[in-house]
């Protein structure tokens, strides 16, 4: 005797997976992409895409610059803060992933290292930072823009109810934040970040953050 | 088919699979004919089951793999991150598993001194169904948002897992549905579908309710 029991929960089960699936592909096509999101593709096209910048390139020296965007396909947002041949850049998703890379910008080339194994190169010129970076056990591709302050990068550290609290902050052009916040070695989402005062509320402690201008962390 | 009749009527609450025995006491009779491969009934008929459910195995790791994680994906309410939700969903997977386990048990007549109601059958099949559906959203989130994921040893085996797990279970329901399968292959891959989501379990939720020390939701 043929049961249709169990070709019924098969067929449920691959229902189920075809709606979260459509749910997932909006979800993640409505966060705003710098550039069109196609997955292993743009990495050549990113790689390619710099050569001619290298002559006539107007590369940014003195006041501290700061891109921000978000990395092509979504599902991360990065900022590079630059300044006088220092950068610092910050990767996160507002959730639970980030990491923070420190190196140099020199010549319109991009050379940042991080914890475990993360790392970043590209290069920067007329307004855009373009490159690949290598973090939280993944490699983004990201073609982002300059932002001006209010928005950039911020970082606050304290010391709140004897844990070590580290926060960072990507402020957008749009105002939007992406932040996460390194407790001990949980990372969660990053409470909001008050602008332009530059303060936050962890555990019920306000603490201090400050705009990230590339020299130091 | 030449088959040793059913002595007078005990509870049919076995699954409707004529080489299954009733467990309750018989009177004494002809033993019931080994399981062997008989015209209707032979391992050859699992060849069709066994395809399929590679295939879909294959699938999934051939999408892992291709597909660039995006770090997100839709949210699952009630739960205060995707993390979360993906460790506790698939906890009560596994405890609906460890039911799909005990019934199977009790059905077979494993259980010493236990005598299976008649319910054990819709309880086996529900709970089975319950697992299944509740599996679906913490894999599809774990194929869209993180992909197939080589990093480290726990990571690698979860990755196989998981493939592994949705091509058992699909060859199991296969078998359900159709006649003259031999009778080892129920407690073949009913097993493989449980040890696999015990194994998935402990690579992630049981690893990851350990380092964050939180059993919170």
């Amino acid at each position: 005797m043929k049961r249709k029991g169990p070709i019924l929960t098969l067929a449920a089960g691959v229902v189920l997976a075809a709606v979260l699936m459509v749910l997932n592909i909006n979800a993640t096509r409505s966060t705003p992409t710098a550039a069109a999101p196609t997955d292993k593709a743009t990495t050549a096209a990113t790689t390619a895409a710099p050569a001619p910048t290298t002559a006539a390139a107007v590369v940014p020296a003195g006041p501290p610059v700061t891109y921000a965007g978000n990395v092509v396909g979504g599902g991360a947002t990065i900022a590079i803060a630059v300044k006088d041949s220092k950068a610092i850049a910050y990767l996160c998703d507002g959730r639970s992933a980030e990491a923070w890379l420190q190196g140099t910008a020199q010549n319109g080339a991009l050379n940042l290292t991080g914890a475990d194994g993360a790392g970043l190169t590209g290069t920067y010129a007329n307004g855009v930072a373009n490159g690949v970076v290598t973090a939280v056990g993944r490699d983004f591709s990201f073609s982002v823009g300059t932002v001006e302050p209010p928005s950039g990068l911020y970082r606050a550290s304290a010391n709140v109810a004897n844990a070590e609290v580290v926060d960072g902050w990507i402020v957008l052009a749009d105002g939007t934040q992406v932040g996460t916040q390194r407790k001990g070695a949980t990372i969660t989402s990053a409470p909001r970040l008050n602008l332009p005062a530059k303060t936050a509320v962890v555990d019920g402690v306000t603490i201090n953050a400050t705009m990230l201008d590339g020299t130091r962390l | 088919m030449a088959m040793i009749p059913d002595p007078a009527p005990a509870p049919r609450y076995a699954p409707d699979d004529p080489t299954y025995r009733p467990v309750a006491p018989q009177p004494p009779q002809a033993p019931p004919p080994p399981a062997k491969a008989s015209p209707n009934r032979s391992a050859m008929k699992l060849i069709v089951p066994a395809v399929i459910g590679g295939l879909v195995a294959l699938s999934l790791g051939v999408y892992g793999n291709l597909h660039e994680g995006t770090l997100v994906a839709v949210n699952i309410a009630g739960f205060s991150n995707a993390i979360r939700a993906k460790a506790w969903l698939a906890t009560f997977a596994f405890v609906f598993a460890l039911v799909q386990l005990v019934s199977a048990l009790a059905m077979y007549g494993k259980l010493p001194g236990i005598h299976a109601p008649s319910w054990t059958g819709t309880l086996h099949r529900w709970s089975g169904r319950i697992a299944f559906l509740l599996a679906v959203p913490v894999a599809i989130h774990c194929l869209y948002a993180l992909g197939f994921e080589w990093s480290s040893p726990r990571v690698i085996i979860h990755s196989l897992l998981g493939c592994f797990f949705f091509g058992f279970f699909t060859v199991k329901m296969l078998v359900l549905s159709r006649r003259g399968m031999p009778s080892w292959a129920l407690p073949v891959f009913g097993g493989l579908v449980f040890t696999g989501l015990a194994g998935l379990w402990l690579t992630s939720s049981l690893y990851f309710f350990w380092h964050t020390g939180s059993l919170k939701f």
